[in-house]
């Protein structure tokens, strides 16, 4: 079913390149994997043809080498219902942009913005683009996988070493010395 | 409850005016039968104290005279609140048995919960193999200072409150 | 002579009509509600922006319970998720496993024991029952009722009182576990569940003669915050938002999931015997409706239920195959759906657990609900959606 609507997509859009990713494991979901240039007119086929009748939400994982958009859409039709993961590949890291669909799915106004503010990529043409969850002068996009928590917010340390006191650092240390055994029990299971 | 609503406004009014006075009545009265005849639900809590079930999730406590220092209940934590430190017996000792017959091959130097930090989730005490490490059904444990709550199980004053949970 | 009127200050003029309105025009009032404010469910602030008494434009700010749960999980074991997942809905923490726990097993391909099933298709079923008992008590709160909200409770308590004794914990109760759940029913308990059953199905119908059909409660609630079929579709809205507005979606019925499609059971839709389809009233309606569709599936569970394990095979290091699933699953606010990805058989932490949650769907539908309306409407609104901030901000 789903390569009847990769060739559907290919042909309706051209220069989507849709290509189907299946995954080792026939329990897994298959996806459609788009080019991020053409999402727009993607999700603008899918709601016209009455495919898909509603976004469900906008996922993003970081691959490090690239950072995938992934558009969860589900078909509400009582007589044929369904779902559909639909990806896009953003290979740029710092000014990775991609075209908003909120003005086709209102819905995805606010996963366009949480999906901003995890993982920092920019949709372009998006209505109210800041930050949902974490606060406006956050620094960091704390879903990558590159994130390190910064040592000062707004002036204030985070983690002040003089307020510590020495219980808790004689914790750490020990905490440290758990991790050390975790690694060493997980190796011998392995 | 349904009724054909009028459409006459002149009636609709009187309809309503029926209406909410006789809902009103309706839930006065549900709420008047409260006086007499429904039994109390809440309890005096520091004279009357609810019975806790058996299984319920309240401090961790650990009886460290079975704890074999194997540190699965460490990695199973997913909040990382538990703190196990052990050393090698010295040469020739005498290695101890736990209750349920396991022995006891290192030697527990520390073993320390921070009980601000557990989220009470269970995980540690299902991975635990000797069944040294349960959960009381202590739920009175407010602290001044959140050092405090750090409890350590080989501090000497941890007897008493063994002999109350280690029912031998 | 002064004036006209002879009085000090008057203007020389008679003013126009068009004048005084012009002189009386006003900017609009920014007002603030929330964070905390007793009728926002939790920590949500809407700024809202006032002409009068009437709404002009309402911003959610989001955010203020944020605890990066996603963030978490990337670097916790498979099992060690499950309580962080509990604390999203935590009025309906059943639930909330359940969606999780099936996501894993989906990738796992674990065979779960039919009792562990059924079993855990009653835990979750009560939990709808709490939750919406909960959403009742509140709303009625919302809009100055207190007394339903004490006989919701007491109600609610007995269920938690029966969580507590299977799980050992009365909100957050780590109950439903990878391979079927932690223990196992005894048949004292399940002989006072059904009696539970038996004394609180009366009880339903004693809350619509107390709030559902009070000439006060409908004029509170009817006309208010309609949303159209169209509109939720538009913003992805489900569960008892979708079926106010007269839609009849189940994802129990639809997509049947587990054993639901064994049990016999209707998907109610508003009603519309008060106001219109969509508005508040018939989306209080859907969710007093289908407690007592939830009474009837637990009957058919505690029919159904025969002697076995509840624990299935599962390896004791959890290690998921390359790839992903997106789960959903019909919760007591909508649906809930974990799209989980796993970056391969070498590592047994989540590579990224992305929650889609009802709730926050719901939430973004408050700016195009809110113009027009009454400030006091809109508290009836944001009630009526049945928001829990656990899961909006997770």
């Amino acid at each position: 079913m789903l390569n009847e609507l990769v060739s559907k997509i290919n042909s309706a859009v051209s220069g989507a390149n849709a290509s189907l990713l299946t995954p080792e494991d026939s329990k897994l979901e298959s996806s459609i994997l788009v080019d991020a240039k053409k999402i727009h007119a993607v999700a603008e086929f899918l709601k016209k043809s009455k495919i898909m009748n509603a976004l469900q939400a906008i996922s993003g994982v970081d691959y490090v080498e690239f950072i995938e958009v992934v558009y969860i859409f589900g078909n509400f039709d009582i007589a044929n219902p369904g779902q559909l993961l639909l990806k896009a590949r953003i290979t740029d890291r710092v000014n990775g942009n991609i075209d908003t669909i909120s003005d086709l799915f209102p819905a995805a106004d606010y996963q366009e913005r949480e999906c901003f503010d995890m993982l920092g990529i920019t949709f372009n043409n998006h209505p109210d683009h800041r930050r949902i969850l974490c606060p406006d002068d956050w620094e960091g996009f704390p879903l990558r996988k590159d994130y390190v928590a910064a040592k000062n917010y707004n002036g204030m340390e985070v983690f002040p070493e003089g307020k510590m006191n020495m219980a808790d650092r004689e914790f750490i240390v020990r905490q440290e010395m758990i991790k050390k055994a975790q690694e060493a029990q997980s190796g011998k299971v392995q | 409850m349904s009724y054909t609503v009028p459409h006459n406004s002149f009636k609709k009014y009187f309809y309503d005016l029926f209406n909410a006075v006789k809902t009103t009545v309706v839930g006065m009265w549900i709420t008047f039968r409260y006086v007499w005849g429904v039994k109390s639900v809440s309890i005096e809590y520091p004279e009357v104290r609810e019975v806790l079930p058996e299984r319920a999730r309240m401090r961790l406590f650990n009886d460290a005279q079975n704890c074999i220092s194997c540190t699965q209940c460490a990695m199973a934590c997913p909040v990382d609140c538990i703190y196990i430190s052990s050393e090698k017996l010295p040469e020739g000792a005498e290695i101890k048995k736990t209750s349920n017959g396991q022995s006891i091959r290192l030697h527990l130097t520390q073993f320390t919960i921070d009980t601000a930090l557990c989220c009470y989730c269970g995980l540690c005490t299902t991975v635990c193999p000797t069944e040294c490490l349960t959960h009381s059904h202590d739920y009175e444990f407010a602290q001044y200072t959140i050092d405090a709550m750090k409890y350590d199980y080989l501090a000497p004053d941890v007897k008493a409150w063994r002999d109350r949970i280690v029912k031998a | 002579m002064m004036n006209k009127w002879d009085i000090p200050g008057a203007p020389a003029e008679k003013p126009t009509h068009n004048a005084i309105t012009e002189k009386l025009k006003t900017d609009l009032l920014t007002l603030n509600m929330g964070p905390q404010h007793p009728a926002t469910h939790g920590v949500l602030r809407v700024e809202i922006k006032t002409d009068s008494e009437v709404v002009a434009a309402a911003i959610p700010h989001l955010g203020y319970l944020h605890r990066c749960m996603e963030k978490h999980c990337e670097n916790l074991d498979y099992r060690g998720v499950i309580p962080f997942v509990d604390r999203l809905d935590y009025l309906a923490s059943m639930s909330m496993e359940w969606t999780y726990v099936a996501a894993v097993e989906k990738m796992l391909g674990t065979e779960v024991p039919r009792r562990a099933e059924l079993l855990r298709i009653l835990t979750v079923e009560l939990q709808r029952i709490a939750s919406h008992l909960m959403a009742f008590g509140t709303y009625a709160l919302d809009l100055g009722a207190f007394s339903p909200f004490l006989y919701a409770f007491d109600e609610r308590e007995k269920i938690l009182r029966l969580f507590e004794e299977i799980s050992g914990a009365r909100l957050l109760y780590n109950y439903i576990w990878i391979g079927g759940v932690w223990n196992d029913w005894t048949d004292e308990q399940l002989t006072r569940v059904s009696e539970f059953l038996d004394a609180f199905e009366p009880e339903t119908d004693k809350y619509h003669d107390l709030v559902s059909v009070n000439k006060i409660f409908v004029e509170r609630t009817a006309h208010v915050g309609v949303l159209s079929v169209e509109d939720c579709f538009a913003y992805g809205a489900t569960g008892p938002v979708l079926r106010g507005s007269g839609y009849k979606w189940d994802l129990r019925k639809n997509m049947p999931y587990s054993l639901y499609s064994e049990f016999d059971f209707d998907v109610p839709v508003g009603t519309a015997e008060h106001g219109e389809l969509g508005d508040c009233w018939n989306r209080y309606i859907v969710r007093m409706l289908e407690v007592k569709e939830s009474i009837k599936i637990i009957r058919q569970v505690l029919q159904k239920l025969e002697p076995g394990s509840v624990m299935g095979k599962v390896p004791k290091i959890i290690k998921l195959p390359k790839g992903e699933v997106y789960m959903r699953q019909e919760c007591p606010r909508g649906e809930l759906g974990i799209h989980l990805v796993s970056e391969g058989t070498d590592s047994k932490e989540p590579y990224r657990l992305k929650v889609k949650s009802p709730c926050f769907t719901h939430v973004s539908m408050l700016p195009h609900m809110a113009p027009g309306q009454m400030v006091a409407d809109f508290v009836a609104s944001i009630g009526s959606i049945d928001i829990v901030l656990g899961e909006v901000d997770r």
